[in-house]
C-alpha cells in the first residue's frame, strides 16, 4: 500500500505514525502555527479591511460604517455587528442557501470576542447621546476553507478593525441633520488585542495547534483560547475529550506567545503600509 | 450626470485613459486549495474571485440532472463592503439573478458541455470590490478558474464593456461612466473564433453608431484575451518549472 | 451552592425527562431516542446526537444556535454513540426560569434526562458556575444579580471517571491563575452535583 493510499484509507494510523514523532504530516511541530500572512487595507470601498492566510485557509474582513440610533437601554453606545459567512466557495462541504450552523456559531462566538475583550469602546462610536451612533458591520468571508478559521477570523476582524478610519460627523444645528466630513478622517480606537488559538485533541490525549481541515475531522475535541494581552478572554471548549487542567494551562502558555507573535504580525504590517 | 465632461477636449476620459484603451488587468491563477481550479483578477479598482469545483455528482435536487449534458451551476455574489454603500443582501436579490443567470448561459456556451453527462459543474463569483464593469471582470475571473479546473471548453470566454460618448466609442468602462446615463454595451466573445456568447445593451443608442461600438467591445476582448493567455501561459510553464518536468 | 431539586417523569410521550431547580434557575428536558434518524443526517458508526432549544420567547438567533452547540457536544461526549449506530437521539431543551448559572442548570438536566431515558452513557457529566466579581473574589453558583456585576463568568462541566474538564465556556477578562483557582473551586463542588445525582436515584 502506498503512502498515499494508506494515508486515504486509514487516516488515524497515519496520524499515529507521525506523532509518535511529535510531527505532523505537514512538517509542523505540535505548537507550531501555519505560515500567517496578513494583508490590511485591501479592499478600499470598505472603511476599514483586512485579508488573512493561515496556511491554505483564506478569510477577508471588511468593516462598513453606518449611522444609526442607539437602544434606548444604552444611548451612549455604538454597535459592532460581527456576521462569517462560510458560502459554498470556499470548501465543497458548505451549501448554498442560508447560514448553516456553523456559520452562526462562528459569528455569535466572533460577537463574544468582541463584547468581552472589550477591544473597542462602544461609547466611542457615539455621535450624538441619544440619537446617534456608529454601527460597525463586519463581513467576515471565508475564501478558502483549510481548518481553523476561528484564528483566521478572530485576527481578521482584529487588522481590520485597527484599519478602520471614521468620518467625522457634525450636527447641523438648524437642522438637526448630521453632516459628513469625509476629507477628515479619524482612525478607531483600539484599546485591546483579542487574539485567539485554536487546539485539536486527537486520540484524547495529543494536542496540537492549529488545525487543518483533515485535522480537524480526525480530532475528538477542539477548544479555541482568546488571550487580550496578559489575560484570558475567552475559553471555549464544547464537549469532546475530558481534558486535565495542566493540559489546559499548557495551552495558555502556548496561546500568550501567539498573542505576542500576532501584535508584532500586526505592528509590521500597519509599519510597512505608512511606509 | 449633468456637468460630468465624460471626454475631455484633449481626448481623455476621467481617469486620464484613452477612449479604446482598457483598465490594467492583473490576475492569477490557482490561488486556492480546496476548489479544483480557482482565479483572481483586478481589472483597475474591481477585483473578483472565482472558483470552480467539479465536474461532480449532482448535489441537490437530483431533478436539474441533465441526461446528455453537465450541468453548469453558477452563483454570481456580491461582498457586503464591494460597493460605496453597504449592500444588505450579498445575493439572491433581483440584480444578483440576473448576472448568475448571465454566467450560467455564458459558460453553457463555452465549455464542452457534451463530455460530462449525468454531472454539475459550480461556478462560484464573489465581488470584493466593485467598479463598474462587474460582469466582465466575473466571465473573465470565471474562464482563469475553469482553465485552472483543467475543465475543457471550446475557447476561452473573454468580456468587455464599451459606451458612447461625444461621437467616440469607449472601451471599458468604470462606474463613473456606467452610472452616467449613457449606453451601456457588455459582449462576451471567443476570441479566436470571433463569435459572440452574450450581448448586452442597456439605454439608447443610435442604430448607425451601434456597428463602432460592438467593434470596439469585440476588439477589447481581443486585448482581453491576449492578457489572460499570457497569464495562463506564464502560469502553466510556472507550474511545470515546479515539478521538473520539461516543456 | 444553591439548592437543587428536580423532578423526574413528568411527561409521558418522551423517553426520559427531567425539570431540574437550582436556586431560581429551572430548565425542562425531555429525551427521546434511540429511535430513527433523517437519511441525510445517519451516520454509519454511531448515533446522532441533535439537541434542540427553546427559549421562553423570541425566535432562535445565532446566541440559542452557540448554546446549543455547546450542550449537543457535551452530551454528544457523554453518550455511547457507538452503542447506536445510524440512530438518532433527540434532546429538547425548554427554559422555564433563567436567574443565573443558567448553561450548567441546562446541561446538568440533560444528563439526568439521559440517565432517566436509560440511553448508555460513557460517564455521568456535573455542570458548576463560577463567577469573578470586580473585587477579584470567587462566588459559586452565581444568580442574575450577581451575574450582572460580575467580570467574568466561567462554566466547566467535568465528568464522574478521572473528573477531567469535559466542557469549558467563559465570558470576560480574568488571569490564568484565576482561572485555575475557578478550576479546582469547581472540580470539588461537582462532587456535590454528583452526590445529588446519586441521592436521586436512590429516592426514585
Amino acid at each position: 500500500m502506498t503512502i498515499f493510499n494508506f494515508r486515504t484509507a486509514r487516516p488515524v494510523e497515519y496520524y499515529r505514525k507521525y506523532l509518535e514523532q511529535d510531527v505532523r504530516p505537514d512538517g509542523r511541530d505540535l505548537g507550531e502555527f501555519r505560515r500567517t500572512v496578513l494583508n490590511i487595507g485591501c479592499v478600499t470601498t470598505a472603511d476599514g479591511s483586512a485579508l488573512v492566510k493561515l496556511g491554505n485557509t483564506t478569510v477577508m474582513c471588511g468593516i462598513k460604517a453606518e449611522l444609526c440610533k442607539p437602544k434606548t437601554e444604552t444611548p451612549k453606545c455604538g454597535f459592532i455587528v460581527p456576521n462569517v459567512e462560510l458560502s459554498p466557495l470556499c470548501s465543497p462541504y458548505f451549501r448554498s442557501g442560508p447560514p448553516g450552523e456553523q456559520a452562526q456559531v462562528m459569528s455569535q462566538f466572533m460577537l463574544e470576542v468582541v463584547n468581552h475583550s472589550k477591544c473597542v469602546d462602544l461609547e466611542s462610536l457615539c455621535i450624538t447621546q441619544g440619537k446617534l451612533v456608529w454601527v460597525l458591520y463586519c463581513d467576515l468571508l471565508c475564501l478558502d476553507y483549510d481548518g481553523n478559521v476561528t484564528d483566521a477570523c478572530v485576527l481578521a476582524l482584529l487588522a481590520a478593525l485597527k484599519n478602520v478610519c471614521l468620518p467625522t460627523i457634525s450636527i447641523n444645528e438648524e437642522t438637526e441633520n448630521p453632516e459628513t466630513d469625509l476629507t477628515k478622517r479619524v482612525p478607531l480606537p483600539i484599546s485591546s488585542q483579542p487574539v485567539s488559538s485554536t487546539y485539536a485533541i486527537f486520540d484524547d490525549n495529543i494536542l496540537f495547534v492549529d488545525p487543518t481541515a483533515e485535522e480537524e475531522n480526525l480530532a475528538t475535541g477542539i477548544i479555541t483560547i482568546v488571550t487580550t494581552d496578559d489575560k484570558l478572554c475567552l475559553v471555549h471548549k464544547p464537549g469532546g475529550s475530558p481534558l486535565r487542567p495542566e493540559q489546559l494551562t499548557n495551552c495558555f502558555d502556548r496561546s500568550f506567545d501567539r498573542s505576542k507573535e500576532i501584535s508584532r504580525l500586526i505592528d509590521e504590517t500597519i509599519h510597512s503600509i505608512d511606509r | 450626470m449633468a456637468g460630468l465632461n465624460l471626454l475631455s477636449d484633449q481626448g481623455f476620459r476621467i481617469d486620464g485613459r484613452k477612449p479604446n484603451e482598457l483598465r490594467r488587468i492583473q490576475c492569477k491563477l490557482g490561488v486556492f486549495k480546496q476548489a479544483d481550479g480557482s482565479a483572481y483578477i483586478e481589472q483597475g479598482n474591481t477585483k473578483v474571485l472565482a472558483t470552480v469545483y467539479g465536474p461532480h455528482e449532482i448535489r441537490g435536487s437530483r431533478a436539474k440532472l441533465l441526461l446528455d449534458r453537465v450541468l453548469v451551476n453558477c452563483q454570481y455574489s456580491m461582498a457586503t463592503f464591494s460597493t460605496g454603500e453597504r449592500k444588505r443582501r450579498p445575493r439572491g436579490d433581483r440584480k444578483s439573478q440576473e448576472m448568475t443567470m448571465h454566467l450560467k448561459q455564458t459558460f453553457d456556451a463555452a465549455i464542452m458541455t457534451n463530455l460530462y453527462p449525468r454531472s454539475q459543474i459550480d461556478i462560484f463569483v464573489e465581488v470584493l470590490q466593485s467598479d463598474g464593469g462587474n460582469y466582465c471582470a466575473s466571465v473573465n475571473a470565471a474562464t482563469l478558474a475553469l482553465i485552472d479546473a483543467g475543465i475543457p471548453m471550446k475557447d476561452f470566454v473573454c468580456a468587455c464593456s464599451a459606451s458612447f460618448v461625444n461621437d467616440n466609442p469607449i472601451a471599458d468602462i468604470n462606474y463613473l461612466e456606467e452610472s452616467s446615463g449613457g449606453p451601456e454595451l457588455i459582449v462576451a466573445t471567443l476570441p479566436k473564433s470571433d463569435q459572440i456568447v452574450f450581448l448586452e445593451q442597456n439605454s439608447r443608442l443610435h442604430e448607425d453608431n451601434l456597428s463602432k461600438v460592438i467593434d470596439l467591445a469585440v476588439k477589447s476582448c481581443k486585448d482581453v484575451y491576449t492578457v489572460l493567455d499570457r497569464t495562463v501561459r506564464d502560469h502553466v510553464s510556472e507550474v511545470s518549472n515546479s515539478h521538473g518536468w520539461d516543456h | 451552592m444553591r439548592e437543587m431539586t428536580c423532578e423526574l417523569g413528568q411527561l409521558t410521550r418522551c423517553d426520559g425527562d427531567a425539570c431540574l431547580i437550582q436556586g431560581e434557575t429551572c430548565v425542562a428536558t425531555a429525551v427521546y431516542g434511540p429511535t430513527e434518524v433523517r437519511m441525510n443526517k445517519e451516520i454509519l458508526d454511531k448515533a446522532t446526537v441533535e439537541v434542540v432549544y427553546k427559549s421562553k420567547v423570541g425566535l432562535p438567533g445565532c446566541a440559542e444556535k452557540m448554546f446549543e452547540r455547546i450542550i449537543r457536544n457535551t452530551c454528544e461526549t457523554t453518550i455511547l454513540t457507538t452503542a447506536h449506530p445510524r440512530s438518532g437521539i433527540n434532546i429538547i431543551i425548554q427554559e422555564m426560569q433563567n436567574s443565573g448559572s443558567y448553561l450548567a442548570c441546562c446541561i446538568n438536566s440533560a444528563c439526568l434526562a439521559l440517565l432517566d431515558a436509560g440511553v448508555s452513557l460513557k460517564f455521568l457529566v456535573a455542570a458548576v458556575t463560577c463567577l469573578i466579581n470586580k473585587e477579584g473574589d470567587i462566588i459559586l453558583d452565581p444568580n442574575s444579580k450577581q451575574e450582572k456585576d460580575g467580570k467574568a463568568l466561567l462554566t466547566f462541566v467535568f465528568n464522574n471517571k478521572d473528573f477531567n474538564i469535559v466542557t469549558v465556556n467563559t465570558k470576560g477578562s480574568y488571569s490564568s491563575r484565576q482561572f485555575k483557582d475557578c478550576t479546582s473551586l469547581c472540580k470539588t463542588s461537582s462532587k456535590q452535583v454528583f452526590e445529588f445525582y446519586k441521592n436521586l436515584w436512590k429516592s426514585c
